[in-house]
């Protein structure tokens, strides 16, 4: 539908508006970090708080954070450590969710309930356990040790997520492939993952987000700096006494960027989507 | 579909190979560092240095040298101190250059957390920093710092640090923790604002009070005081404690040897807290801001005066700081002794530590009269080590140190001096009571019920 | 033909092992040990020492206990009614071509990139009494007696933290009804116009059914995510004014961590995670079995 002919009608146009209106409310608080990011804290401070109108703007806060953060180091780190666990723990949830999903078998409901299960308890109870078995396995201040807990981690919801997607493909397409003389793995590669894609591509979407902007793992599992991801860096900025507040909003405004493209990567996956219509029915 | 399916097809296996590559480069990240040293780095100490080194060296020469490292891992993540640190470090390299520092600076908060990690793990960080006081005994009775009597020994810090900061350091007679750097805590003022009103700092209690009520009078709020995370609070009764009781008291308070419900404690609130609250001595809502944010009363002048510790300047706006002063906390009792806070910040090295030697040598010189010059002139804090030349220090700098040197006693803050478990209860005990001033009878014997448990029972 | 027929049968075992084991070493093991931690006495340092049940009887004499799962339940209560709907209304409203769609998804979701840091940080600001956003419109507005310290107040704490956790959310749940909506075939849409049905008859009896599976999800995270909520919390009044606002997951925190009692701080987590599994069961059992065979 072109622009023009979504405004002639007078209820879609009013609805428009109060879309508007309501999408600048939620906005505030971030538009509100975007001012504070470049001011700097004595102009707010002698303006009388974070509210108050700028005296003028201020570019450094980024560059400060950018090296007092350490950005440009921690950076490749933290995606080193969340693409290996978002693909890999997608791809391994993948593997269980399809199993879950279309099989009868013994187990299945109690496999189940074990992945839902692990995403009931707070991290911060595994955190010690967990730090031993690293410590154990000789993964302690390593790369592989975090990748190891944000892939299994995951697993819990990513399977229960995928399970319930894969559950609204009909069987059909699935026997008809079987009685092609289709492997089962040949199956779950062409033809339910394709399907699955809007699911995964928000999954991926979301996962990133969380292992990205995770830091209390790499808090507890890592003790070398050279191996920090940009959170625990950033966290840095936070000090004993003193928040340098438009220093550490100007460090968190940096670290969404990544994931900010890839939610306007992956969202045509899932939201403009592949229309699965033809294939149904 | 079958479009689509191809670049599934096309975009997963790129993908696969990118986890691949990337796990490898992980897989592959060295644990631990090190470095060896190829010849030619020793000949040019050879070239730099004067005659006496020279008879060093060639055994450095023969032998081909395995630079050693030393892991310190630190929590100064301030800005200031945190570059003061970096330069500690780069002035100890210079100093050892066979030594390797890897210095990690973590999160203040977040090495509280940490260090859980660091003192079990079965590679830990050698150095470390850490809180004196009850904070770092509760890891030396556990046996998981290394016993360092003998760098205060070989260092001459047994006459160089004053006795009451090796007391701090010491548990039955040994050594474990060095103090390096403290700051004052006073009650810091609005001086225009004063002046305006032609107020004196007050010395005693009844002038204080009179101080207030001229401020109230005039449409300023007297105290300003930010409690949402409740220690600056507990600053208050710290001070109050000192005051009324003596410092004696206040130290077995926190020890678990007085009792909360005792009366003395009971008249800190009702006779002295209560009163300032009620008179609206203090601002409104102080639950609501950080300490931070309460400060913006202070530079916009709607309050003049704040209870608080040095640090106070580093986050005020440089072209107000001139307006700013401070005074000892006033005296109530004058026949009682003077304590202060001045909680103190300083390093010890991990049991499990893997690299003893280096990790001796670092805390030698984080001791030594070198690096405590170089921090209390970079950052305007107070040195421990009494060798350190204080003829350069900035008029604020040593009026802190003049207010701790006239102190009688020194303890290092409610939640520092007492566990964490009575600190976190006494806290709250002490919001309760800002909320309703009424009720203290009954929080005191809560919090005498809690400190029965924490420290009667094994 | 024999082959594929085993290979059939043992195919979903073949495909759960990998994932299965590492999830078990990683996951299922420490939280057993965790199970094991909440009937010992440990500061996280020394060996635990063994008390049986000891932790669980004083949790249920402990007044904070009850104060955080009250507030958990507020917050279950919240999240499982608005946040769903709201996200269900904008997903409905932004599935289709409108101008600036992009923006207006990415607008709604932004709230969930940001760190909790920061979000605590600046909404802390919007509720400062003094000069926060919100009570300099209040004031504006006339509505002085209104502008009171939302963070302070020991009855407006929890409610104030509550909305912070909504507006993030709903952009997520957004997300997720999205992405449901892709699988939902334009066919049966049409047909339903063609039958004479309006658009409301068509979401509540054509879209929302087959949304059911995203529905499962959506409640399922929502209870989830409001019984383990800590993030906000923690940063913006760290269970304060003396614990009105302490929800399971920062009680269990400040007891384990700060504390150093991680025997008690084990057991709360046991009790909640109890709670969630009773209530997330009980539903997914009865999804389970109303579930369509395909």
């Amino acid at each position: 539908m072109t622009t023009r002919k979504f405004f002639s009608s007078p209820w879609r146009t009013l609805g428009f508006v109060a879309l508007l209106l309501v999408t600048f409310i939620w906005l505030v608080p971030l538009l509100t970090a975007l001012v504070t990011a470049f001011r700097s804290n004595d102009d707010i401070m002698l303006q009388g708080g974070p509210f108050s109108l700028p005296r003028g703007i201020v570019l450094t806060n980024f560059q400060t954070a950018w090296e007092r953060g350490g950005l440009s180091r921690y950076l490749p780190n933290s995606f080193i450590i969340t693409l290996p666990s978002l693909l890999l723990t997608l791809f391994l949830s993948s593997l269980s969710a399809y199993a879950l999903a279309r099989f009868r078998f013994r187990g299945n409901r109690l496999i189940f309930f074990l992945y839902v299960g692990g995403t009931l308890l707070p991290f911060q109870v595994l955190m010690l356990p967990v730090f031993r078995l690293t410590d154990a396995l000789g993964l302690y201040d390593t790369f592989a040790g975090l990748i190891a807990i944000h892939t299994a981690f995951q697993l819990g919801f990513c399977t229960f997520l995928l399970r319930n997607y894969m559950r609204t493909v009909p069987g059909e397409i699935m026997e008809a492939a079987r009685i092609d003389g289709c492997g089962e793995f040949r199956i779950w590669w062409q033809i339910m993952m394709p399907l699955t894609m809007p699911a995964i591509a928000a999954l991926a979407t979301l996962e990133f987000t969380w292992i990205f902007n995770d830091y209390l793992w790499a808090i507890v599992l890592l003790r070398n700096d050279a191996l920090k991801p940009v959170t625990a860096g950033l966290a840095t900025l936070q000090g004993q006494y003193i928040m340098d507040w438009t220093v550490i909003v100007a460090g968190a405004l940096l670290a969404t960027v990544p994931t900010i493209f890839v939610f306007l990567f992956l969202q045509r996956y899932f939201i403009e989507g592949l229309t699965l219509g033809a294939t149904k029915g | 579909m079958l479009k689509e399916e191809g670049k599934v097809k096309k975009v997963l296996p790129i993908l696969m190979a990118i986890v691949i590559v990337l796990g490898t480069v992980a897989a592959c990240t060295p644990q631990t560092v090190t470095v060896e040293v190829p010849v030619e780095r020793t000949v040019e100490v050879e070239v730099e240095v004067p005659v006496e080194k020279t008879v060093e060296v060639p055994v450095e020469v023969e032998v081909p040298v395995e630079k050693e490292i030393v892991i310190y891992n630190s929590y100064m993540s301030d800005p200031e101190p945190r570059e003061a640190d970096a330069g500690q470090v780069a002035m100890f390299e210079e100093k050892y250059p066979n030594i390797d520092v890897v210095h990690s600076t973590i999160a203040h908060e977040d090495f509280k957390q940490a260090i859980r990690a660091y003192l079990t793990a079965s590679t830990p960080p050698d150095v470390m920093t850490w809180f004196a006081g009850n904070r770092a005994r509760f890891f030396i009775d556990k046996g998981l710092i290394m016993d360092v009597s003998d760098v205060w020994e070989s260092e001459g810090w047994n006459e160089s640090y004053p006795a009451g900061f090796r007391a701090m350091s010491s548990v039955d007679g040994k050594q474990y923790f060095v103090p390096a750097s403290w700051y004052w805590w006073a009650v810091y003022y609005r001086k225009d604002i004063f002046d305006q009103y032609e107020l004196e700092p007050p010395e005693t209690w009844e002038e204080f009070l009179q101080v207030c009520e001229t401020l109230k009078e005039n449409g300023v709020t007297p105290i300003t005081i930010g409690t949402k995370y409740r220690w600056t609070a507990a600053a208050w009764f710290d001070y109050l404690n000192m005051r009324i009781n003596g410092p004696e008291f206040h130290i077995d308070l926190m020890l678990g040897k007085e009792k909360y419900d005792d009366p003395r404690v009971e008249k800190i609130f009702t006779d002295y807290w209560a009163p300032l609250i009620e008179d609206g001595y203090f601002i409104d809502e102080p639950a609501a801001y950080t300490w931070q944010e309460a400060l913006q009363f202070l530079i916009d002048g709607d309050a003049a005066m704040y209870l608080m510790g040095d640090f106070l300047r580093d986050s005020y706006p440089d072209e107000e700081e001139s307006k700013l002063d401070f005074f000892r906390f006033p005296i109530i009792d004058p026949s009682v002794p003077i304590g202060e806070d001045a909680p103190t910040d300083g390093y010890f090295i991990a049991a499990s530590a893997q690299h003893t030697d280096a990790a001796k040598e670092l805390l030698g010189f984080l001791g030594s009269v070198e690096a405590q010059q170089y921090f209390a002139d970079q950052l305007g804090r107070l040195p421990t080590n009494m060798e350190v030349d204080t003829s350069g220090f900035t008029p604020m700098q040593q009026q802190g140190l003049e207010l701790i040197q006239g102190a009688d006693f020194v303890a290092q803050f409610y939640d520092r001096d007492t566990t964490p478990e009575m600190a976190d209860e006494g806290m709250n005990g002490f919001m309760e009571f800002w909320d309703n001033p009424d009720t203290i009878g009954d929080i005191l014997a809560r919090l005498e019920t809690v400190r029965q448990e924490v420290f009667e029972s094994e | 033909m024999e082959r594929r027929q085993v290979l059939s049968k043992s195919a979903p075992y073949l495909f759960l092992i990998v994932p299965l084991i590492i999830y078990l070493i990683w996951v299922v093991g420490p939280m057993f040990y965790s199970f094991y931690l909440s009937m010992t006495k440990w500061d996280g340092l020394s060996a635990p020492v063994f008390i049986g049940l000891r932790n669980y009887q004083k949790l249920f004499k402990d007044p904070v206990f009850f104060v955080s799962l009250k507030n958990n339940l507020k917050w279950v209560v919240s999240f499982i009614t608005i946040p769903v709907a709201a996200g269900l209304g904008l997903a409905m409203a932004l599935n289709r071509t409108i101008p600036g769609e992009k923006f207006f998804k990415a607008s709604f979701y932004a709230p969930m990139v940001l760190s909790f840091v920061v979000i605590g940080l600046i909404w802390s600001w919007m509720y400062n009494p003094a000069h926060g956003l919100l009570n300099q419109l209040l004031r504006m507005l006339r509505l002085d007696s209104l502008a009171i310290g939302w963070l302070s107040e020991k009855n407006v704490v929890m409610w104030a933290i509550i909305v912070v956790a909504t507006w993030r959310q709903v952009g997520y749940v957004m997300v997720l009804y999205l992405a449901g909506l892709q699988g939902v075939d334009p066919g049966l849409l049409d047909a339903s116009k063609v039958d004479g049905c309006s658009g409301w008859q068509t979401f509540r009896h054509v879209i929302f059914p087959l949304l059911a599976p995203v529905t499962v999800i959506v409640v399922v995270i929502s209870i989830i995510d409001s019984l383990r909520a800590f993030d906000l919390v923690s940063v913006m009044t760290r269970g304060g004014p003396y614990n009105s606002s302490s929800v399971l997951a920062n009680f269990m925190y400040i007891e384990a961590f700060n504390n150093y009692k991680m025997g008690y701080g084990a057991a709360i987590s046991v009790i909640q995670f109890l709670i969630s599994v009773v209530f997330i069961f009980i539903y997914l059992w009865r999804v389970l079995q109303t579930e369509m065979e395909y």
